[in-house]
């Protein structure tokens, strides 16, 4: 269908929200390389000079480095953590006809429902009683429970699509159970094993709620999303070192979109809607 | 289930001695069903546990994480219904949901009709359309802040266009706090929800369209006489997921820009569940307005089912 005249208005709609995305965006990263001054006399100027100056205050200030170890170390410890338990689950689901298989999927997908945030008290209240309050492990082990419906979900469907000779053609020549896991299944849904960590990746990364309730404000131990709204201050932001650490918080995500573009647009898109 | 073997006019006898029958007859295929059992545990101990266990903690009346428990039954449902900090929660929420799904939907709607028409530039603007979708949480409260506090870009500009006394605190003040918090979901909400709608469009036949241009329709009206009819369930299901979003994700928002204030002119419910599980330690009383507030998701997903029910 050809876009007539008549479609301008939608066009500077379209473009001014655009805009409203994007905006942002240059205004944190020019700040980045500013003063508080120099931002407040020209908020969208280009900076004058690129020094690192504001990254190594945020650094500093709010102990950002140990910050991203700590925000990396969950993350892929808990990505980890997911892959195998959903994997062996959804090889389970995807290869079983019974009825009880069928339950245990429904249950699964009765977690899209569930929104995570309801249950965070008690969650805090299980973590105190397992004494593991105040730690990352306890978000290893907790984050991979929330993305478990989601993962399993998406990696029976890609499994369904297998065709059950390779199964049979593997056990001719004696495989186990674990060697067809191994050997057939994971290799062959390659496509649904990245959906998953692309979707849970992001997920995981920008978890703040859980991560300052549960692992809490100790800089030793906290993740960058909850060191990074200590940049502010009552009594004066330095606008240059918030926008600075803010944009250090968004690299690897912006570096993983930008590499796997298509891959995440897909993911992101086939992850939403599971309902 | 594999193991019973039913014999005909049998039918009502359960089968006890499952695996011993045709073990070797059988191709293995079965032998796995146990794999599911650490994913289902994990799941269960928590996911499922800890949302029982508000219900369970509503009904007690709980001071204090080391007070003395004491069972409240129906006592703290009547405490916080008879709270006004309660009822501006309530209020707030209604008026959050109330501008924001009803903007947010429609206005991603069209964005997603044209994206999916390709007109030029398509590709840049689904490409800044995810931006929302890939930044966390505290980053677009850190866009906000950055935005609409005293020393912020708004007031910036409003000063620079000699409009100076129209700046306000507008993240502190008692009538715009709610409206900020409310922008937020709409600036963060359409994006993405756009991206949905645009690929989902995406697989509507182009006939459909051209024969509705044909027969003398607008975009408009193919908009919304043609394809939204055919993809009204997805909307249904994006709306849900927006609505569940926006209904208990608003505490991070609230927690990170006003702390509910000034006074509660921008406490949502999700944020009452915070608010007084972790800093006014009223334990019972947070997971009722928890047990409440699951209660309402309940029924908004259900009303919303009911509305977007595909017509036809």
């Amino acid at each position: 269908m050809k876009l007539s005249k008549r479609w301008l208005p939608a066009h500077v709609l379209v473009w001014s929200y655009a805009v409203l995305l994007i905006v942002p965006l240059y205004y944190f990263l020019a700040s980045a390389f500013k003063t508080n001054d120099e931002i407040f006399a020209h908020p969208f100027a280009l900076p004058t000079s690129f020094g690192f100056g504001n990254f190594r205050t945020a650094f500093d200030s709010a102990d950002l480095g140990l910050a991203v170890v700590n925000s990396a170390l969950v993350t892929v410890l808990a990505l980890v953590v997911t892959l195998a338990l959903a994997l062996p689950a959804a090889f389970a689901l995807a290869r079983s006809t019974g009825r009880l298989a069928s339950l245990v999927e429904q249950v699964f997908s009765l977690g899209f429902l569930i929104p995570t945030f309801a249950a965070l008290f008690p969650t805090f209240l299980l973590a105190a009683a397992t004494g593991l309050f105040h730690t990352r492990t306890f978000m290893v082990l907790f984050l991979p429970a929330t993305a478990m419906p989601l993962s399993v979900v998406i990696l029976v469907q890609f499994m369904r699509t297998i065709p059950r000779e390779m199964e049979e053609a593997a056990r001719m020549d004696g495989a186990s159970t674990y060697a067809v896991l191994r050997h057939v299944y994971v290799p062959m849904c390659v496509p649904g094993i990245a959906t998953v960590l692309l979707l849970n990746f992001l997920t995981f990364w920008n978890e703040y709620l859980y991560s300052l309730v549960i692992i809490g404000p100790d800089p030793a131990q906290r993740t960058v999303q909850v060191a990074l709204p200590t940049l502010r201050s009552i009594t004066g932001t330095d606008y240059g070192v918030l926008t600075a650490g803010t944009i250090l918080t968004l690299v690897p995500v912006w570096i993983v979109y930008t590499v796997l573009q298509r891959r995440m647009q897909q993911a992101l898109v086939s992850g939403a809607v599971k309902m | 289930m594999t193991t019973s073997t039913p014999v005909p006019g049998d039918l009502t006898v359960p089968c006890p001695g499952p695996p011993a029958a045709p073990a070797g007859r059988r191709t293995p295929r079965q032998g796995g069903t146990v794999l599911a059992v650490p994913a289902l545990v994990w799941y269960l101990v928590f996911m499922v546990g800890p949302l029982i266990a508000v219900f369970v903690v509503a009904a007690l009346h709980w001071p204090g994480m080391l007070q003395p428990v004491s069972f409240a039954g129906f006592g703290n449902v009547r405490t916080v219904l008879d709270d006004p900090v309660f009822r501006d929660a309530v209020r707030n929420t209604a008026v959050q949901l109330a501008v924001a799904l009803p903007v947010m939907i429609g206005c991603a709607y069209m964005l997603g009709y044209y994206v999916a028409q390709k007109p030029p530039g398509h590709r840049v603007v689904r490409y800044l359309l995810f931006i929302p979708g890939l930044i966390s949480t505290p980053a677009k409260a850190m866009v906000f802040y950055a935005a609409l506090s005293p020393d912020g870009l708004a007031n910036g500009a409003l000063e620079s266009a000699g409009l100076g006394s129209l700046a306000d605190a507008w993240l502190a003040s008692p009538s715009t706090a709610l409206a900020c918090l409310i922008a937020l979901d709409i600036w963060a909400g359409i994006g993405f929800t756009a991206v949905l709608f645009a690929a989902r469009l995406g697989s509507v036949p182009d006939e459909l369209g051209e024969a509705a241009q044909l027969d003398g329709a607008g975009h408009w009206r193919t908009m919304w006489r043609v394809h939204f009819p055919v993809i009204r369930d997805y909307v249904g299901v994006v709306t849900m997921l927006q609505f569940l979003w926006t209904l208990f994700g608003s505490a991070q928002h609230v927690l990170l820009l006003t702390q509910g204030g000034p006074g509660s002119s921008s406490t949502t419910l999700s944020f009452l569940v915070y608010q007084k599980a972790f800093i006014a330690a009223d334990l019972g009383y947070s997971q009722t307005v928890g047990v409440l507030l699951f209660l309402a998701g309940l029924a908004g997903l259900l009303t919303i089912r009911r509305v977007f029910r595909q017509t036809y």
